[in-house]
């Protein structure tokens, strides 16, 4: 038989064998190729907007180079191991090994150009598909045709080719290393042996939940009051630290402790079920401990980046209402009588048709006390907030000006309410607050926040608005203390009647050039622009995360199928013990079961913490979007775990 | 009684152009009771012979009962409960799961059939007792002697106490101490538990532990010693014997 022959029957047995490995580079180039043609694509401009929109595409395209050559490196190693007999064959019969890395450099080279073929073929027809779903997500109105560009090949190729160039490095290593007995043992060796459970190892287990634990309530505390500064990247340094550190003692240690503990409990007596999923895990789990620490990482990073960016971009509109009180802000200053009067606008309106209210509201920037109304973090402590609560300025508004509010003359009532502001700096629900004129100071019973969008969050920088009784304003009005600056001095909110002449209105803002201004703001604008950039941030995560999940499914399912030939003999035994296939498969349900959700749900965890210590700066709305993605998420890893168990049950079906 | 009984049996494998008869007409009776070594030349047919009787694998031709029911109307799942339930088996590469200690090993057969819990401990007791390994219960596969691996393996054929055992060279892998010692439990627990025992072996001195020894060549049996009244020694030189003249090679000129 010639070498080429060789090639060539090797080629065809391995197309059966490794089927998944070719969906995996295929796959791959199909991801890569679609992403970059999205890249080149012209119609793409307007998606991306803004600079910062390629630059996150180009970003996203780097992270996938990386993802996709990691993981067909990995996909790769696995192989070549399992097909150490084979090579160790080809030595035997006096093949040099120069020879043995040229039948699989030749074999590989074929594998690759025709899944080349197939993924740049799948990659174009899809890449319509997404830009379609891009477009959807971002909102704009745009017709998605799509050119083949040759620069997306042309790159798409070269990191093709940079990837099976290291590829081959790799298994020229592997068979430069190896001797011909070596050869024929490498999978024997590769797997760690079973090993008694020792009190250090029940230590490190019970270490690494508490790391976890610990983890988990220090980010439910990152966002508190507690820690300000510089303090609050420690702190989230050492969440990650002791989380990561803690993942990867739990899969040393503590999965075998937990298991252990549910063994000991049955004192020795176990049904197939415990002897397929308990024994068998207990100690795979602890060999593959750094690969599944890396897989349970990515996997919650990739989940809690999806959940993040859901989140702003399913709560743009809610988030944009509470910012932005009435359709268009107009805010005037005495200072600049540059900036355009709102009356500018209105008389456009006029003219055009366009039926409309105003909102007035007079601003007043005042001196204030906030000693007794703010929660100061414990003395012990000894964190001051970054501010000095006893005097500093804050907005004041009469109660006139605000719909559905009237306030005491004795009390002030704070609104723009802000969550986020909220974390950092809490208020008591009571207490005594002075505002100061340049010479009178007036004591007044703060009664609390109130829900109430007065005047957008731009005008105050997020922090509270104090509403007081119109008369109250007066004297503080005419008090005024001309050390305090003031950017603005008046507030107008236009709210167009009819939704369908929003749109019509937004265009009569910016054209006749009212939006330029600082401040000036069009709702509908903001909401537009929001979606766009968080729409492309999430359709880069998605399709980030997309491709982490299956690379990482792959890679658990080749780990079964290697698994699945080392424990082939004890299906043997147990078969002839007298289990049936259904009793051996129903235990295989369960080892899988707890295989692939075991990091599923470590996974899911670590997301969820991380999502709710810091979700409220990106919207308003956490659950929901959360849920959603969690449920995708799972869905589409749940597809692997069930694919391993079919395989397991095609093998057991042979015996 | 005969608790085992194979009729005119075959064995074929391969297709019609290639036929390989591996097993020709055989007939064979194991009594209740009765311990029953297998002899013969590699390739000779035995274990084919230990799977069919032991329903791993399933004849060509013929008829295998075993306490009145017949494999052969038999489906696999049907062959699996009787398994379970009646038969016992020890391997020559001790087959026992690595992943599980000594004892979780042993108590396997008794998961199957759902017996109770405290009944498989007494049970485990009992049986650990004969064969000399209650003080390895907690221990892994990896962390104990050949000898002490093959009867772990014994006394999981045993504990669920089968009607028949079948024992495919369990002395393979094992020094002659402990061969010799292995063998004497097996024929101890023999007479004890009153359960038959077919063993497939090529060593001379193991076939001497058991009461018959059925020789077996190019797939129909040979010969058949009876120990009888003979001691141990003496027929261990018997089966020699006839082991000499069933190697040898005939030439027909």
């Amino acid at each position: 038989m010639s070498i080429n022959q060789i090639i060539y029957r090797n080629l065809k047995k391995n197309m059966k064998n490794y089927y998944v490995y070719l969906f995996a580079l295929v796959f791959s180039v199909a991801l890569y190729f679609a992403f970059v043609t999205l890249q080149y694509d012209p119609a793409m401009d307007e998606a991306t907007g803004t600079v910062k929109g390629s630059a996150a595409l180009k970003a996203g395209s780097v992270m996938l180079i990386v993802i996709v050559s990691v993981f067909l490196l990995y996909a790769n190693n696995l192989f070549i191991k399992r097909r150490s007999k084979e090579i160790g064959l080809f030595q035997l019969v006096g093949m040099t090994k120069g020879t043995i890395f040229r039948v699989l450099s030749v074999e590989n080279l074929m594998l690759y150009i025709g899944s080349l073929l197939i993924g740049i073929f799948l990659g174009f027809s899809v890449s319509r598909l997404l830009m379609l779903i891009l477009f959807k997500v971002t909102g704009v109105e745009d017709v998605a045709t799509l050119n083949f560009s040759t620069e997306a090949l042309v790159q798409t190729l070269v990191v093709f080719s940079a990837i099976y160039v290291l590829i081959m490095l790799m298994n020229y290593i592997f068979i430069r290393r190896q001797s011909i007995l070596a050869l024929f043992h490498v999978s024997s060796t590769a797997e760690q042996r079973v090993k008694k459970m020792t009190p250090f190892q029940m230590l490190l287990g019970i270490l690494g939940i508490g790391l976890i634990v610990f983890g988990y309530y220090l980010s439910s505390r990152l966002f508190s009051s507690d820690f300000f500064g510089n303090q609050l990247f420690i702190v989230m340094l050492t969440i990650l630290a002791s989380v990561i550190l803690g993942t990867y003692l739990f899969y040393k240690g503590s999965v075998s402790f937990i298991f252990n503990m549910v063994r000991k409990q049955k004192g020795g007596y176990l049904n197939v079920s415990d002897v397929l999923s308990l024994s068998s895990i207990m100690f795979r789990m602890r060999s593959n401990s750094f690969l599944l620490t890396v897989i349970t990482t990515l996997s919650a990073l990739a989940i809690g980046l999806l959940s993040l960016s859901y989140i702003s971009y399913y709560s743009a509109e809610k988030t944009a209402k509470d910012n932005i009180p009435d359709d268009f802000s107009i805010p005037y200053s005495e200072n600049t009588s540059k900036a355009p009067a709102p009356e500018q606008f209105t008389k456009a309106l006029n003219e055009a048709n366009i039926d409309f209210t105003t909102r007035h509201v007079d601003l007043l920037e005042s001196g204030v006390d906030l000693w007794n109304v703010i929660e100061l973090p414990d003395e012990e402590g000894g964190i001051e907030p970054a501010f000095d609560a006893r005097n500093t300025t804050m907005t004041v508004i009469g109660d006139d000006d605000v719909a559905d509010l009237d306030v005491q003359k004795t009390d002030v009532i704070f609104v723009n309410r802000m969550k986020t502001m909220e974390r950092l700096i809490p208020f008591k629900e009571q207490g005594q607050i002075t505002l100061s004129g340049e010479q009178t100071s007036i004591d007044l019973t703060f009664k609390g926040l109130k829900d109430i969008a007065a005047i957008p969050l731009r005008l105050t920088g997020g922090f509270p608005v104090a509403v007081v009784d119109q008369s109250v304003y007066e004297v503080l009005a005419s008090d005024k203390d001309p050390e305090i600056e003031q950017e603005f001095t008046e507030y107008t909110g236009v709210n167009i009647s009819s939704n369908s002449n929003v749109e019509k209105a937004d265009e009569i803002f910016s054209k006749t050039g009212l939006s330029k201004w600082a401040a000036y703001e069009s709702r509908h604008a903001t909401i537009i622009n929001q979606k766009l950039n968080v729409g492309m941030m999430m359709f880069i995560v998605g399709f980030l995360g997309l491709a982490f999940l299956i690379t990482s499914g792959c890679i658990l399912y080749f780990k079964q199928m290697d698994e699945s030939e080392d424990e082939e003999p004890s299906y043997t035994i147990l078969r002839k013990l007298g289990f049936t296939e259904g009793d051996l498969l129903k235990g295989i349900r369960r080892k899988q079961l707890f295989n692939f959700g075991i990091p599923l749900v470590v996974g899911l965890l670590h997301s969820y913490f991380a999502v709710k210590s810091g979700w409220f700066f990106f919207g308003t709305e956490m659950v929901t979007p959360m849920a959603i993605v969690m449920l995708i998420y799972t869905g589409l890893y749940s597809i692997f775990g069930t694919l391993s168990v079919l395989y397991y049950k095609r093998m057991i079906k042979m015996r | 009684m005969a608790i085992l009984e194979a009729i005119k049996i075959y064995k074929t494998y391969g297709n019609k152009f290639n036929k390989q008869e591996v097993l020709r007409a055989l007939d064979l009776q194991v009594q209740e009771g009765e311990f029953v070594s297998i002899m013969g030349a590699s390739g000779s047919g035995k274990t084919t012979l230990l799977n069919v009787l032991s329903s791993i694998d399933r004849v060509s031709q013929g008829t295998i009962t075993i306490e009145g029911q017949n494999f052969n109307q038999m489906k696999d799942k049907q062959l699996a409960e009787f398994r379970k339930h009646h038969l016992g088996f020890i391997f020559q590469e001790y087959n026992l799961l690595d992943t599980l200690t000594v004892k979780e090993n042993i108590l396997l057969p008794l998961s199957i059939k759902k017996v109770s819990k405290k009944e498989a401990n007494k049970a485990f007791d009992t049986v650990a007792a004969e064969l000399g390994i209650a003080d390895i219960a907690n221990k892994y596969p990896y962390e104990i002697s050949g000898g002490q691996k093959q009867r772990t393996s014994a006394a999981r054929a045993f504990i669920h106490e089968p009607s028949i055992i079948f024992a495919d060279e369990p002395t393979g892998a094992l020094d002659s101490k402990a061969a010799s010692d292995l063998l004497n439990k097996l024929s101890d627990l023999n007479a004890k538990r009153n359960a038959s025992i077919v063993m497939v072996t090529h060593d001379p001195l193991a076939a001497s532990f058991s009461q018959r020894v059925v020789f077996i060549k190019d797939g129909q049996i040979y010969t058949q010693l009876n120990k009888g009244e003979q001691t141990r020694d003496e027929f261990f030189h018997d089966v020699i014997k006839t082991q000499g003249v069933l190697g040898g090679i005939k030439y027909e000129h």
